[in-house]
C-alpha cells in the first residue's frame, strides 16, 4: 500500500477550530460589562520620562544656544557664578536676560525609561537564569551523589531530593524567605533565588541520575580500561553522553523554572507577575495586563526551547 | 607477566550463589598467546576481567608484571594503562570521532601533546587498516571496522598486555576475518595476549597454549596441538565434539 496522505485539509480544520474558540471568547466577553484599554498598555513598557531642571541660585539667564534637539542654556548668579544647564529645545521656560529666582523651571528633558512590565520581564528573566546556573550545578553535584557508591553521599542526595519533591513550592519559598532569611540574615532576593534554585536541583538530579544510569556499563568499562579515573571517564565519557540524552529533559525542567520563578511574587520581589499586578493597581485593565504577562512568559519560554532545539541539532552530528 | 594464583569470583543473586571463577591458577609468560575456551557460562570472560580490575575478586591473588592487583595500595588504574582490553561490544565512545576516540585516553592518561597522540592515533589506524575513516562517528562504521577501531585505542596506550574477550563474537561472520587478521598481527610482533573466544580456528592457528574453562575451573591446559588431537580430559572431549 502506498501511503500518500494529504494533511492541509487537517491544518486547515486545526486553524478552524482555534478561530472558533477565540471567536466564541470574545462574544462571551462582547456580553459583560468590560472596555477594553489597549492603548493603556505599551506606556508600561517604555515611556517618555520628564524631568525638570531648575535654577539652584537666584540669577539671570545670559544666554540660549541651541543645539538642535537641545539647548544650553547659561545662566550667571548674582555672585558672578556661572552654569550651563542642557534642556530640550521644545520645553524652554525662559527667555535670554530672564531674572530669575532660585528654583525656577529653565526648561525640562526626555528621556526614554523602561516601564514597569520591561523592569519586571527583566527581574524574571535574571532571577530565572541565576536560580538555573546554580539549580544546574547543584543538581549535577546531587546526581552524582546519588549514582555514587558512598551510602552517605547517596543517603543525603536521596534526602534532600524526597525533602525537595515532596512539599509545595510556595511552601518551601515562604520557609526561606521567613525562617531561613530571618535566621541567616539573607534579603529577599538571595532567599527567592535560592529557593528556586534548590528546587530546580532536586529534579535535575534525577534527570541526571537516569541520563547517567541510561549509559551502558561498557562505557566506563571501556574507559576505566584504558587507565582514566572515575572522574576522568565522568567528565570526558559519561557525563557528555548522559548531557545529550538528559537534553529534553533538561530543558523542559528549566521552562518549569521560568514559570514557576512567578511565585517569588509572593515574597514582593517585583518580577514580571508582580509588575503585572502593580500596573492593574493603577490601570484597572485587568484582563490586558494578564494577557500580556502570559505573552511575555511565553517568549521567555520559547526562546529558551528554541535554543535548546538548536543545540540538539548540534549534537545530533554522531547519531 | 601474568600469575593468579587460586582466583576465585563469586557472585550472590537473590537466593543463589554463582562460583563464576572458581580457583584458577596460571602463568602466563610474556609474549605468549593464550587463547581461553570454554562453554558459555564457564567463568572465561570473567576471568579475564579480573585480569585488569573490571571485576573485584572474592579470593586469590592477581600479579600482573610484578604488580600484585589485591594489593590494598596498588592503583588499578596504573595497572590498567598496561592492560589493553578489547570487547566483545566494541564499547566505542559514539560522541567522539574515530580518531578522537584513540586520542583521548592518551591525552587524558598519558598526557601526549596532541600532535604526538594524533600522530600515534593515524598510525594505529593504518595498522588496523582504516585510517581513511578518522573522521568518521563509530556509528557510521561496520561492527568490524569498529572493532578494530577499539584494538588501535587499546594499543594507543602501548599496553605491555592485551585482552581479547570474545572479540568476535557480536561481529557478522564475513567481518570476521579482518578482525582475526589484526589480533594475528600482533601476536607475530610478540605481543603478550590472552584472548578468550569460539574462534577454533584462531586458536589451533595462532595459540601457544590453550586453556580450557568450565563451570570456573580451569579444566584442561596445553598446546594446540596436544589440545585438539589428544585431549586427556572427558570434559574437553565432549565440548570438542560439539563445536568441531
Amino acid at each position: 500500500m502506498i501511503t500518500n496522505k494529504t494533511i492541509w485539509p487537517w491544518h486547515l480544520l486545526t486553524v478552524t477550530i482555534l478561530f472558533m474558540l477565540c471567536a466564541g471568547l470574545w462574544v462571551a466577553t462582547k456580553k459583560i460589562d468590560y472596555t477594553w484599554r489597549w492603548n493603556r498598555v505599551p506606556q508600561y513598557f517604555l515611556y517618555n520620562d520628564e524631568t525638570m531642571v531648575s535654577i539652584p541660585f537666584d540669577g539671570r539667564v545670559t544666554s540660549i544656544s541651541d543645539l538642535g534637539d537641545s539647548s544650553q542654556i547659561k545662566v550667571i548668579s548674582e555672585q558672578g557664578e556661572e552654569k550651563i544647564y542642557t534642556v530640550n529645545s521644545d520645553a524652554i521656560q525662559v527667555n535670554v536676560d530672564e531674572d530669575l529666582f532660585q528654583g525656577d523651571y529653565l526648561g525640562a528633558t526626555f528621556e526614554w525609561r523602561a516601564g514597569p512590565l520591561l523592569v519586571g520581564l527583566w527581574t524574571t528573566l535574571w532571577l530565572s537564569a541565576v536560580a538555573s546556573v546554580f539549580g544546574m550545578i547543584i543538581g549535577l553535584v546531587t546526581g552524582l551523589c546519588r549514582v555514587s557508591n558512598n551510602p552517605t553521599l547517596r543517603g543525603l542526595s536521596i534526602t534532600y531530593i524526597e525533602l525537595i519533591r515532596g512539599t509545595p513550592l510556595l511552601v518551601q519559598i515562604f520557609i526561606f524567605y521567613f525562617f531561613l532569611g530571618t535566621v541567616l540574615d539573607i534579603s529577599r532576593i538571595v532567599a527567592g533565588i535560592s529557593a528556586l534554585a534548590i528546587f530546580a536541583g532536586a529534579y535535575v538530579a534525577e534527570i541526571i541520575r537516569a541520563g547517567i544510569q541510561s549509559i551502558p556499563k561498557g562505557q566506563m568499562e571501556a574507559a576505566r580500561s584504558l587507565g582514566m579515573t572515575v572522574p576522568q571517564a565522568m567528565v570526558y565519557i559519561i557525563l557528555p553522553q548522559a548531557f545529550k540524552r538528559t537534553l529534553p529533559p533538561l530543558a523542559g525542567q528549566f521552562i518549569s523554572l521560568i514559570k514557576d520563578s512567578s511565585l517569588v511574587s509572593i515574597i514582593a520581589i517585583t518580577d514580571l507577575t508582580k509588575s503585572g499586578r502593580e500596573v492593574i493597581t493603577s490601570t484597572f485593565a485587568t484582563f490586558e495586563i494578564w494577557f500580556v504577562v502570559a505573552f511575555l512568559y511565553l517568549m521567555l519560554t520559547s526562546v529558551l526551547s528554541q535554543f535548546v532545539a538548536w543545540v540538539e541539532r548540534r549534537l545530533a552530528i554522531s547519531d | 607477566m601474568i600469575k593468579t594464583v587460586d582466583l576465585k569470583k563469586t557472585f550472590v543473586g537473590r537466593d543463589q550463589i554463582v562460583h563464576a571463577v572458581d580457583g584458577v591458577t596460571a602463568h602466563i609468560a610474556p609474549s605468549e598467546v593464550v587463547v581461553i575456551i570454554g562453554p558459555s557460562g564457564s567463568g572465561k570472560s570473567t576471568y579475564l576481567r579480573c585480569l585488569n580490575g573490571l571485576e573485584t575478586l572474592t579470593s586469590g591473588q592477581i600479579v600482573i608484571d610484578g604488580v600484585d592487583l589485591t594489593a590494598k595500595k596498588t592503583d588499578l588504574s596504573l595497572v590498567r594503562r598496561e592492560v589493553g582490553m578489547v570487547f566483545q561490544q566494541f564499547n566505542l565512545f559514539p560522541h567522539k570521532t574515530v580518531l578522537q576516540n584513540i586520542v583521548l585516553a592518551q591525552q587524558v592518561v598519558r598526557k601526549r601533546k596532541d600532535a604526538e597522540a594524533e600522530e600515534k592515533g593515524r598510525m594505529l589506524l593504518q595498522k588496523v587498516g582504516i585510517s581513511e575513516k578518522e573522521n568518521e562517528y563509530p556509528i557510521r562504521l561496520s561492527g568490524g571496522q569498529q572493532q578494530r577501531v577499539a584494538i588501535a585505542r587499546a594499543l594507543a596506550m602501548d599496553p605491555k598486555i592485551m585482552l581479547f574477550d570474545e572479540p568476535t563474537s557480536a561481529l557478522d561472520p564475513e567481518m570476521v576475518g579482518e578482525v582475526l587478521e589484526v589480533m594475528k598481527q600482533l601476536a607475530r610482533e610478540g605481543m603478550t595476549m590472552v584472548v578468550v573466544t569460539h574462534e577454533m580456528g584462531f586458536a589451533r592457528e595462532v595459540a601457544d597454549r590453550v586453556l580450557f574453562m568450565d563451570q570456573g575451573k580451569l579444566v584442561e591446559e596445553g598446546t594446540p596441538e596436544h589440545f585438539f588431537t589428544a585431549p586427556q580430559e572427558e570434559r574437553t572431549k565432549v565440548f570438542l565434539r560439539q563445536v568441531l
